[in-house]
């Protein structure tokens, strides 16, 4: 009788094995109960858009059952929150921002947990900023976007985030000119603001694409080390010799102290999901690309970012 | 504009039976979503679109378009039949579709408020289809600067919903101002009165401080004065309705209000064009407005037609309007539009300035099922009316916990936790209490409505203008705001008091006193 369930049990994963891309190395008798995603956003956003596509794909490819729910609140922060009080059995997944870790934690009141209070398997997109101005501006790149604020005096950038603001700042600071940053109540408001010219450029993730694709709008720069395929002309922060952090990454948490061969389990599956036709497809929409910076890159980005912030505010 | 075979084979790609069915199913859960108090449209479109994304893009489009449409059709029918607006939108439907339904014709209101939204629907939709490219760069010219001075002007005019008493309507508008200061900073970033939670971050949720003060609190109204009254009344039916014949609504009473409709058909176009406002604004802008140029304002309030067709033909307006500045622009008016920018996108159709040029046989798809949309709206809402009045039907005893149970199951979906359940119960006794005293629960709403967004203008004027006051002459749609805010104050100000003073219509402010019958 064992000897025969367990033929049927190896016949099944001989089966699987055929459908399956590759299985992650699991330790024995793991996940034994559904797993939880815990997106930080509300649902129908682009987070948790990434975080159900992630969890079908490695849902078809482990043979696992995910569940996904959103913690909305705070920009991630509730979440995160939530998750210092979880057990780390490895059940239960973030998926944030790094700003959730990097920002938060030094700018808002409230905050009790640091990045260190957590492990990070995976990310899963970078999300890339660009600044933006309208084509009939008189400038078309950062260097004269910079001519003319030195000129006027002053030039204002609509922006939806506070590491954004303190983007503007940190050009304006490196070029000697006032950039005022202007906060809108989101990425489209910033927009609306820039395309009804009431203000001289903004800071945008995606809105901005189509708007360039049109020829209403031209990319000054672009917020990070690498050229977007987008506007290839634009030159990066980088390029023009700015040391600034813009860029965000859609990011997976775990509670600290999850037992190492589970994190190795989960980090294999993730990275395996994002690999899948469905997750670059969906990617494409998103006009960005899988980006998975693993376990090290991840806790790399984010201690840089930390550090900055902390030293930023506790100034 | 596409060529005429682009369009044509946009709405004809939407007569397949997968098409309709999703139309309707949509339609239907968005009524239903929108009728149950506590369960918001929002929500109800955040649970949709996941289930989606297996969908043909025309088809989950058509499905949300329909949740949404169904949605501001579905809230009026709570706020009209038991006082406790579905939806916050719905809220200003309540002021006039309770006391008529408290008369005794609740099927009268209930029909009046299906066909003024319906008939808001559809004619902003055919706005959006002619017209919505010109009316976009109208709307992009109004900056910051014009926003802040637009707030101030809506101001003024809510000066109509203050109640009895112009002193018990400036405080409650101020507790407005103070508890949409909750949260981060617009200007500074820094977390105010947040009492160190990061749940509090946010600011204090719309919808569970809404239906608690609104929803919530007429329950604890209704209980107490059934409590009060004898034994027996607790098990009678939460709203009792006349006979057949008195619920029937003529094509002459409808057209009667045909000025009011149209008004508020514009207000709402207006409101929904410019991103950011909003379809509760457009509401009580427009009721208020209503009521401040009617002959005899006293009347409003107490059951008038007129107070129902200001509001659902407003609110509904704002559905089509709002989805002017995201298919021309790519910039969503609200969050339910946002909402669907992210079904878009997820959908690999990206809103903005090529949409029309790249998709234009999907767009016009989408028009065609809007158009089909309103139609089921109205059918699906008269075979629900009879449903719902059924429910009321049912004993006090059933229907009043039964809805408070429906609010608190809301609000913990819809915050995730208890802490949207605690912020009702809160508010409901808050409000409660402001009803008890006669302060009006609308007017604080609408301040705390509006409040967020006109801090954020001020800010950003400030920063744009540099601080300089001799900016503002370049702005000359501003200006001309502001000297309506001041006509406004001169004129409907002391007007207000020398006629509506003597004998305040009942507002929802003086709850307790009002069916004596």
């Amino acid at each position: 009788m064992t000897r025969h369930l367990t033929m049927t049990a190896a016949l099944c994963s001989a089966a699987m094995g055929a459908t399956a891309v590759a299985a992650a190395e699991c330790p024995e008798g793991y996940p034994s109960e559904p797993i939880e995603f815990v997106v930080g956003y509300a649902a129908g956003g682009g987070t948790d858009a990434i975080a159900r596509r992630l969890a079908s794909e490695i849902e078809q490819q482990q043979d696992w059952t995910i569940v996904v729910s959103n913690r909305p609140g705070a920009g991630g922060d509730v979440l995160m929150t939530a998750l210092t009080d979880e057990e780390p059995d490895g059940y239960f997944l973030g998926v944030s921002s790094t700003n959730a870790v990097t920002i938060d934690p030094a700018a808002n009141e409230g905050v009790d947990y640091t990045w260190e209070d957590f492990d990070y398997p995976a990310t899963a997109m970078e999300v890339i900023f660009g600044l933006v101005a309208l084509e009939s501006a008189p400038y078309d790149d950062l260097e004269e976007f910079i001519d003319y604020a030195r000129e006027n005096g002053r030039a204002t950038i609509s922006t939806s985030a506070i590491h954004l603001e303190n983007v503007v700042r940190q050009i304006g600071e490196h070029y000697g000119v006032t950039l005022i940053p202007v906060p809108g109540g989101g990425a489209s408001d910033a927009l609306q603001s820039a395309l009804g010219g009431h203000v001289d450029a903004t800071i945008q993730g995606s809105q901005h694409i189509q708007q360039i694709q049109a020829g209403n709008m031209v990319q000054l720069a672009t917020l990070t080390n690498k050229r977007v395929p987008y506007a290839p002309d634009a030159k990066t922060l980088t390029e023009y010799g700015l040391d600034v952090v813009a860029g965000a990454h859609v990011l997976f948490a775990l509670p600290k102290g999850v037992d190492p061969a589970i994190r190795t389990c989960l980090q294999q599956a993730i990275d395996e999901g994002m690999q899948s036709e469905g997750y670059a497809a969906l990617m494409k929409n998103f006009n960005n690309e899988a980006l998975n910076l693993g376990p090290e890159g991840a806790v790399a980005f984010i201690k840089k970012g930390a550090e900055y912030y902390d030293a930023l505010y506790s100034e | 504009m596409p060529e005429l075979s682009v369009i044509l084979a946009g709405f004809a790609d939407v007569f397949t039976l997968t098409n309709l069915m999703y139309i309707v199913l949509g339609v239907a859960v968005g009524q239903l979503a929108g009728a149950i108090p506590g369960l918001s449209i929002l929500m109800a479109l955040a649970i949709a679109i996941p289930l989606t994304f297996t969908l043909d893009t025309l088809t989950a489009v058509a499905f949300l378009i329909s949740v949404n449409k169904g949605g501001t059709v579905g809230g009026a029918i709570p706020a009209i039949l038991l006082n406790t607006p579905g939806t916050p939108e719905s809220a200003a439907t309540a002021l006039d579709g309770h006391p008529m339904a408290r008369k005794g014709y609740g099927g009268k209101a209930m029909k009046y408020s299906l066909y003024y939204s319906v008939f808001g629907d559809i004619s902003s939709d055919i706005v959006l289809i002619t017209v919505s490219a010109p009316l976009a760069l109208v709307a992009l010219k109004m900056g910051p600067i014009e926003v802040t001075f637009l707030m101030m002007l809506a101001f003024t005019v809510i000066v109509g919903l203050v109640g009895e008493s112009m002193i018990k309507g400036l405080i409650s508008v101020a507790l407005g101002f103070l508890l949409a200061s909750v949260g981060i900073d617009p200007a500074m970033g820094s977390a105010r009165f947040t009492f160190g939670s990061v749940e509090m971050l946010d600011g204090l949720p719309l919808t569970a401080l809404t239906i608690g003060m609104l929803a919530v609190s007429e329950i604890f109204i209704r209980l107490s004065e059934r409590g009060a009254q004898s034994g027996q009344d607790v098990v009678g039916a939460a709203l009792t309705f006349r006979d057949k014949g008195s619920q029937r609504l003529t094509l002459r009473e409808l057209l009667a209000n045909r000025y009011v409709a149209f008004r508020a058909f514009l207000i709402g176009t207006v409101i929904g064009a410019i991103p950011g406002l909003g379809s509760t604004t457009a509401g009580f802008l427009s009721y208020s407005i209503t009521k401040q140029s009617a002959k005899d304002p006293e009347k409003l309030g107490t059951g008038d037609p007129r107070g129902i067709a200001a509001s659902e033909a407003a609110n509904s307006s704002v559905v089509g309007a709002n989805m002017i500045p995201l298919l021309t622009l790519g910039i969503p008016g609200n969050i339910a539009a946002a909402l669907l920018v992210s079904a878009f996108i997820i959908h690999g159709v990206q809103p903005g300035p090529l949409l029309f040029q790249q998709q234009g046989q999907l767009i016009y798809g989408l028009f065609g099922a809007m158009l089909i949309a309103n139609f089921c709206n109205l059918a699906v809402g008269q075979f629900g009316m009879r449903l719902w009045a059924r429910v009321v039907s049912a004993p006090a005893s059933v229907v009043y916990p039964g809805a408070l149970l429906m609010c608190a199951t809301g609000m913990y979906f819809a915050t995730g936790g208890t802490l949207g359940i605690v912020i009702m119960i809160v508010a409901s006794v808050f409000g409660y209490a402001m009803r008890v005293f006669g302060y009006s629960i609308i007017a604080f709403i609408v301040a705390f409505v509006l409040t967020p967004m006109l801090e954020r203008s001020i800010n950003q004027t400030i920063l744009l203008t540099n601080g300089e006051w001799s900016e503002l002459l370049n702005h000359p749609i501003a200006l001309a705001l502001f000297a309506l805010s001041i006509v406004s104050i001169l004129y409907l100000g002391p007007r207000r008091r020398a006629k509506g003073d003597r004998r305040d219509p009942p507002d929802r402010g003086a709850a307790p006193a009002r069916d004596e019958a």
